[in-house]
């Protein structure tokens, strides 16, 4: 008896204990190393992703009627470090892309670095950029850098970048833009390269950035820096009928309920005989039994409107909703990083501003041009030809921002929303009565408060340096001085 | 010779000179005992002797004086003394002051007065009249210091705290840390002993740190075949709480509604509830009414829609959508048992309708359990259960369109008749669209409950197998092993159409399955001596192996081809949207500990633990960790007022360190996630959190101190505990600046305090031959505070500052000025671009009280409990506000913002010049700003809609206090000799209600779960409760 049961005991015991702890150490759920190109797949799903409602609100194309928008009304507060992570992601990539022992990788990522970095600065002035992202030197508290530093060093990298990959012979894998096409990648760096530049229009006289001087020299050396030639080379996220990878505003309910197109937007177009309103703007209830092609059956609601009159309005059948594509197309259209139409509209605006030579009449019309075959309109020739149309004498930036305002409608991100900040064209309305910024429109956003805790010192470094009433989102950046 | 001459002598004089007489005898218990230091006084003296240790004793008395007779444990009794010298009496065991005998970590059986912690025990029997379908619900405010909160919502585990945090749960000894009490039914369990602190569960290694829910099961008796049936079922007829929505205004926004296609858009209103007022006169209209287009408008000739009359047809719709719930328990059991073994088995149905149609739970257990003792010195005990939970459909929880009440209450205007929505498809679209007033926004509520259905089939089995050999007196090795096994099948059947938040579906069906094993066996070493009377020792030394093992894996569909087929072959996309998971876990301890009592008086006990984990890096995943106790028993060591029945102190101090990460064994270890796939392209990323270097584990040093005090024979008594914990090294997700490309960084660091007090009150005011009233009241109050922040901050990301309690609360506010005034700008509120303080979370106490009387065979028993302190936001009372259902949203400017006129002028002060600037924390730095009452009418519908009426309700962060009548049961015994005639051997019957009353200012909504993201109503539950023994 008694030693059945201590064997059986001892028996139960050991037939348990023979799993050594550090046989379960390894996680078997995720990797810890990968091929860099899985990261780039990533890394283009978020750099190309550049559909936004909020933008969409602030530049006047549309209008929200479920509850007053800080967006629409100009009130917003602070914004978000997000796009260091995907700085981090980039980072990650070069350094697999090393270990791999492969380029190319690497040269994508100087690319991306800078446009997550200008992305950055854009939304608040100056944003950590050479102390960023590193934490293998232990470094939690970077420091600011100034919007010169950040310029001079993105400018630096795109051009080695576009050089590099001139020079670089091996295979761009897992690449959802251009499907390892260097030409491609090349002309998009280059024409990224001149937006750029054009962001800092202010800044001609600053000698370390020689914005006109490294325009020109784009320009004049098509061959070694080739920039877009004609829509099929847009860089664009082409979305698929696949979870995730659908259009990110398919089957989005507010769009369909609450957001209408903003009126003055509407009146433009209208005042223009801009066909692309059909294709942008549904028909006011209202107005549903006219013809598609009848610019009377469209009405918008007023962005800095009283918030009631807009909602009266809505309510009362009168304003028109975007087009059910947005909603119930799950491609729809693809979104842009910068297309060529946008280049054309740069390049137009560097003519007029006389930093290059050219005609500026020929860039504007082809900007018109590609944007409308962006949209599926093959007459363009009428459009353009109106005398509505021609590209002013005497301001012609005005024009080749409303008509590149026109072509970036709920797409390029919050790039529209910038050029209007740098040139003021086309005019945002705030004499509705409705806009809570003292009729102002904000020039950036405040600094994420996390910054205040978490990198306190360097952060009060900086707002000291830029702004002397404070981190406020009235306050005039750099390249806008 | 002499001794007995002088006894004579002494006796003769004392007869003589005092009328005394000397008394001699013996006490003894019920089994002829000797009890020893039983204590005899004459009453009314201060006269007065113990028995020795053969029980004996003798007393000078005089004749007609009453002697008392008391011992420890025993009921007193008392004895006038006639003619007789030899009194010998029988003293009666008191059940209620027994030595208590509560089970503690490793199921070890301690006697209560030896223990240095808080312990509070449950008997099974107080669980088995009025059940919940979840056991852990039915220890509501039945224990100090643990903290319940009940959710509305079917099949939802309520949240449990104990001292501030979740204990682990024991079974028979065994730790199930998948923590799933829906497996264990009420019937089956002896008891619950909730083991309070760190230092009582320390043997329980790092998932005993924050205490322990012990429940032991019930494994037979000794005695003969009995049967036991115990059968009950709860009806829930009405609500004790239920969103009390105005039904004056209909669908639609400003005023204006007519149906279009159910899109929400233009004169739909966009789904708001701000239309016109239902039952407007209107004498040009065939019914009398207003009428407009509806969703259920007939269509002419042309295709338009008719205009119907706009009355509140759907004023009852709460009524006549939710059913009546109910609630039907099952149980029988067979137990035997004899000197050498000992065995039970049970069977138990639960089934549970829910309120919501087409909804419940099933849940069924098979329990067997025994103990066999072949010799004197092996003993084996076991326990296994089979339980499976099922069930087709139960709700989904959470704000949103896939919550009933949001469909119901909160999103439909009184313009709509539910009844009328219970034919959920559109003619000549069935499968493909749902029919509704808005099929954008919101779910026709029948549509949800017959189409959108989330089954779930769980099978457990659980049991344990515990050896105890005795190879000497002294020396015994004992081995207990348990095993946890699930394995569960999730389905979600979503038809096309359905709306989800901010999307639609196109119809969808996921299969998820997971599969869980763990096992712990326990080997030790026993020695037992007692030494003398005055010391005794108990000690151990084990080894523990614990190995857990979990998969997961969920496949879903891109569309549905076919409507309604739910199956992954009716895939209509390119490809499945899957995921798997697997985890494996292993702890190797060494425990050990010695208890030792002096004089019955003095108890000190010390334990120590090592673990080493396959959750921590490598070079740190071993550690150790001890624990000492102590009791002082001051009644038995000194001299007490007759009116002191047992007085205690007790202390303890503990260290346990947690080896784990959250709830993924690998979470130190640093790796890729899946990113985006694109198109079939699969990728990468790289987390949001960084890992420091040598993570250690967390570490929790608690002490405790506590009182035990009995008084009146033990007629009243008082425990009171008081601990304090330092939580530190933790391992925490520190925020870093976000310029570093992480949000955090996994590191040790941080310190927090926790302490808390819990009283815990006996009371038994009344006992008569008939009658007996006893109360049990508990009261406890928990907080805890920030003592340090990592990298020296001023404050963590939550504002929280070192000293500070870390549950304040910081909310989205609008600027005031310095009188507390709301700052206005166009008649509208302006956001503060910080965060301000608005209260604390925690309440302020916790209690329950419990009474039970008894009459004859007639027994009530009630329990009260509640929070008193502490906040709530409650997304019910901002949404009602928000979207026009709330009863204060019935006022003359609503009625002017229908007209078209803006007469709402918020009270307020607007900026007439002067600006404000902040510090980057939020502080003002410069003021200048002027001020004038805000002026600016406005249109009242917008205003509510921008701020939720936000501002005047603190932001919609309620006071939580809360009383509620829980649980009443009245049950009548039925008599012996009735029963005599027929083979039941006790025979009950119990009216029993749970959930009947609440008491609390929040409105709208019940606050017992703590939190509000839209909670289903609160149901009174109602019922009998039937138990038959033969």
């Amino acid at each position: 008896m008694k030693k059945y049961s201590l064997y059986f005991l001892c028996a139960l015991f050991f037939t348990v204990s023979c799993t050594k702890i550090e046989e379960l150490q390894d996680d078997p759920n995720r990797a810890t190393s990968v091929s860099p190109d899985l990261l780039l797949t990533n890394i283009e799903t978020k750099a190309f992703d550049n559909v936004s409602l909020n933008s969409a609100l602030a530049s006047r194309y549309l209008t929200f009627t479920d509850g007053v928008n800080e967006n629409q009304y100009y009130n917003w507060q602070q914004a978000s470090f997000a796009n260091y992570d995907n700085i981090k992601q980039v980072h990650k990539m070069i350094e697999e892309s090393k270990n791999a022992e492969i380029e190319v990788y690497a040269i994508l990522g100087k690319f991306f670095n800078a446009y997550f970095a200008t992305e950055l600065t854009l939304v608040f002035g100056d944003v950590p950029f050479s102390e960023a992202v590193s934490v293998e030197k232990e470094n939690y508290t970077p420091a600011y850098d100034s919007q010169e530093e950040i310029f001079l060093k993105v400018l630096g990298d795109l051009r080695s970048a576009s050089n590099e990959l001139a020079a670089n012979d091996e295979l761009i894998l897992g690449d959802v833009i251009y499907d390892g096409d260097k030409t491609k990648w090349r002309k998009l760096i280059n024409s990224y390269y001149l937006r750029v530049l054009m962001l800092l229009s202010n800044k001609t006289d600053v000698a370390s950035l020689d914005v006109i001087g490294r325009f020109k020299e784009v320009i004049e050396n098509p061959t070694k820096y080739p920039i877009f030639s004609s829509n099929a080379d847009n860089g664009v996220l082409t979305y698929v009928n696949i979870q995730d990878n659908r259009y990110p505003l398919f089957n989005n309910n507010s769009l369909q309920t609450a957001y209408y197109m903003e009126a003055s937007f509407v009146d433009r177009l209208k005042t223009l005989g801009d066909p692309r309103l059909f294709v942008f703007a549904e028909k006011t209830p209202t107005s549903s039994a006219l013809a598609n092609d009848d610019f009377t059956a469209y009405d918008g609601l007023y962005g800095s409107a009283i918030f009631s009159d807009n909602a009266a309005k809505a309510v009362a059948g009168n304003a028109s909703r975007i087009a059910p594509r947005f909603y119930n197309d799950p491609v729809n259209e693809p979104s842009l990083l910068i297309g060529y139409s946008e280049l054309q509209f740069i390049l137009a605006e560097a003519v007029a501003r006389t930093w290059i030579s050219g005609d500026v009449v020929v860039y504007y019309k082809e900007g018109i041009k590609a944007s409308m075959t962006f949209y599926g309109i093959t007459d363009s020739d009428t459009y353009i030809a109106k005398s509505e149309v021609q590209l002013s004498a005497s301001n012609p930036i005005k024009s080749i921002a409303t008509q590149k305002h026109i072509a970036l409608f709920l797409n390029t991100g919050w790039q529209m929303f910038y050029d209007q900040r740098r040139t003021g064209f086309p005019e945002f309305n705030v004499d509705g009565g409705g806009t809570l910024n003292e009729g102002r429109i904000p020039k950036r956003w405040l600094y994420p408060s996390s910054e205040a805790i978490n990198n306190g010192t360097s952060l009060s470094e900086a707002i000291n340096k830029q702004f002397p009433l404070g981190d406020d989102i009235n306050s005039q950046m750099w390249i806008l001085k | 010779m002499n001794l007995r001459i002088t006894l004579f002598v002494l006796l003769f004089i004392s007869y003589l000179g005092y009328g005394q007489q000397p008394i001699k005898g013996k006490v003894v218990d019920e089994n002829n005992i000797p009890l020893m230091g039983a204590s005899i006084v004459v009453a009314n003296t201060t006269n007065g002797t113990t028995t020795d240790f053969d029980g004996n004793y003798t007393i000078t008395v005089a004749k007609g004086e009453t002697l008392t007779f008391s011992s420890m444990g025993f009921k007193t009794k008392q004895f006038t003394v006639a003619d007789a010298t030899t009194i010998n009496i029988t003293l009666i065991e008191d059940a209620a002051a027994l030595e208590e005998v509560v089970v503690t970590a490793l199921g070890i059986k301690r006697e209560k007065k030896a223990l240095g912690y808080a312990v509070q025990e449950v008997q099974g029997s107080s669980l088995e009249k009025a059940k919940e379908p979840n056991l852990v619900n039915s220890l509501t405010g039945k224990v100090a210091g643990l903290n319940i909160k009940n959710s509305t919502d079917l099949f939802q585990s309520p949240e449990i705290s104990l001292r501030g945090a979740k204990p682990l749960v024991v079974i028979d000894g065994i730790p199930d840390r998948s923590a799933d009490i829906w497996k264990i039914n009420s019937d089956d369990v002896e008891n619950i002993s909730v083991l309070k602190g760190a230092t009582a569960s320390a043997l329980y290694g790092s998932a005993g740190r924050n205490g322990a829910i012990m429940i032991t099961t019930k494994k037979g008796e000794k005695g003969r075949l009995t049967v036991t049936i115990n059968s009950s079922v709860l009806f829930q007829p009405s609500f004790i709480k239920v969103p009390d929505v105005q039904t004056v205004y209909g669908n639609g926004n400003q005023g204006q509604y007519a149906y279009i296609n159910g899109l929400g858009s233009g004169s739909e209103g966009g789904g708001w509830i701000w239309g016109p007022k239902v039952d407007q006169l209107n004498p040009s209209t065939a019914s009398g009414f207003f009428e407009t287009p509806q969703y259920n408008s007939p269509k002419d000739a042309a295709g338009n829609l008719m205009p119907l009359p706009f009355t509140s047809r759907g004023k009852n719709n709460i009524k006549d959508f939710f059913q009546t719930g109910s609630i039907q328990t099952n149980n029988v059991s067979v137990n035997w048992g004899s000197d050498k073994a000992s065995y039970r088995m049970s069977v138990s149905n639960v089934y549970q309708k829910g309120i919501v149609p087409n909804t419940d739970l099933g849940n069924t257990s098979f329990t067997i359990g025994g103990t066999l003792n072949p010799s004197d010195n092996f003993k084996v005990s076991s326990n296994l259960t089979y339980n499976k939970q099922y069930t087709d459909n139960f709700p989904e929880v959470g704000y949103g369109p896939t919550n009933y009440l949001y469909n119901l209450v909160l999103w439909t205007g009184v313009d709509v008749d539910v009844k009328d929505l219970r034919n959920y498809w559109r003619e000549d679209q069935e499968g493909y669209q749902q029919r509704h007033f808005n099929v954008s926004y919101y779910n026709n509520p029948y549509f949800q409950a017959y189409e959108y259905e989330r089954g779930y089939d769980k099978d457990n089995v659980f049991g344990n197998i515990a050896f105890e050999y005795n190879i000497t007196q002294e020396f015994s090795v004992k081995s207990t092993s348990g095993i946890n096994v699930n394995s569960l099948n999730r389905t979600y059947k979503e038809p096309k159409s359905y709306v989800g938040y901010g999307n639609k579906s196109l119809g969808n069906f996921t299969n998820a399955d997971s599969k869980y094993f763990d096992i712990i066996t326990d080997l030790g070493l026993k020695y037992e001596k007692n030494f003398s009377d005055d010391f005794t020792l108990k000690s151990e030394v084990a080894v523990s192996n614990y190995y857990r093992n979990s998969k997961w894996a969920s496949t879903q569909t891109d569309g549905l081809n076919i409507p309604g087929f739910y199956n992954l072959a009716n895939n209509a996309g390119a490809s499945y949207i899957a995921s798997n998971r697997e985890e494996e876990e292993a702890i190797k301890s060494v425990y050990g500990f010695v208890d030792m009592s002096f004089y019955n008086a003095f108890y000190l006990s010390v334990t120590g633990r090592n673990d080493k984990v396959s959750t921590l890096p490598k070079e740190n995943n071993s550690f150790f960790y001890p624990s000492v106790s102590g009791s002082l028993v001051l009644s038995s060591l000194f001299d007490m007022p007759n009116a002191i029945s047992f007085a205690k102190l007790r202390g303890s101090w503990s260290r346990v360190s947690e080896g784990k990460i959250g709830s993924d064994p690998y979470s130190y270890i640093q790796a890729y996630d899946k990113g985006t796939t694109w198109n079939g392209k699969t990728s990468a990323s790289f987390g949001s959190s960084l890992l420091a270097p040598g993570l250690e584990p967390e570490t929790s040093d608690t002490w405790e101190v506590g009182a035990n005090l009995r008084l009146f024979n033990n007629r009243l008594g008082l425990d009171v505990a008081y601990f304090e914990a330092r939580d530190y090294n933790n391992l925490i997700y520190s925020p870093i600046s976000d310029g570093t490309g992480y949000e955090s960084m996994l590191l040790n660091g941080d310190e927090y305090k926790r302490k808390g007090i819990e009283f815990v009150l006996n009371a038994k005011p009344i006992e008569t031959a008939n009658f007996s009233w006893d109360m049990l009241v508990n009261f406890s109050k928990f907080r805890r505070y920030q003592e340090e922040i990592y990298g020296d901050r001023e404050q963590t990301e939550g504002f929280i500052k070192v000293g500070e309690r870390t549950d304040k609360i910081y909310a989205d506010v609008y600027q005031t000025n310095e009188n507390g005034e709301v700052v206005f700008e166009n008649g509208f509120p302006v956001s503060d671009p910080y965060q301000r303080y608005i209260g604390e979370d925690d309440p302020d106490w916790t209690y329950g009280i419990t009474n039970t009387l008894k009459y004859k065979n007639l027994n009530l028993s009630f329990l009260f409990d509640g929070r008193i302190g502490g906040l709530l936001y409650s997304t019910t009372n901002q949404k009602m506000w928000w979207g026009g259902k709330h009863k204060g949203t019935v006022n003359q400017f609503r009625d002017d913002a229908n007209d078209g006129v803006s007469s709402y002028v918020a009270p307020g002060v607007k900026v007439v010049s002067g600006a404000v600037a902040y510090d980057v924390n939020g502080v003002i730095t410069n003021d200048t700003r002027v001020y004038a009452p805000n002026d600016v009418a406005v249109n009242y519908i917008n205003f509510m809609q921008t701020t939720s009426n936000g501002h005047t309700k603190n932001y919609h962060y309620y006071k939580e206090s809360f009383v509620k009548l829980r649980e009443v049961t009245l049950t009548y015994n039925f008599p012996k000799k009735v029963l005599d005639q027929t083979p039941i051997h006790e025979f009950s019957l119990s009216l029993i209600g749970r959930n009947l009353w609440l008491n609390s200012d929040v409105p709208n909504i019940d606050p017992d779960s703590g939190v509000d993201a839209l909670q289903a109503p609160s149901t009174r539950n109602i019922g009998l409760n039937l138990n038959v023994k033969f």
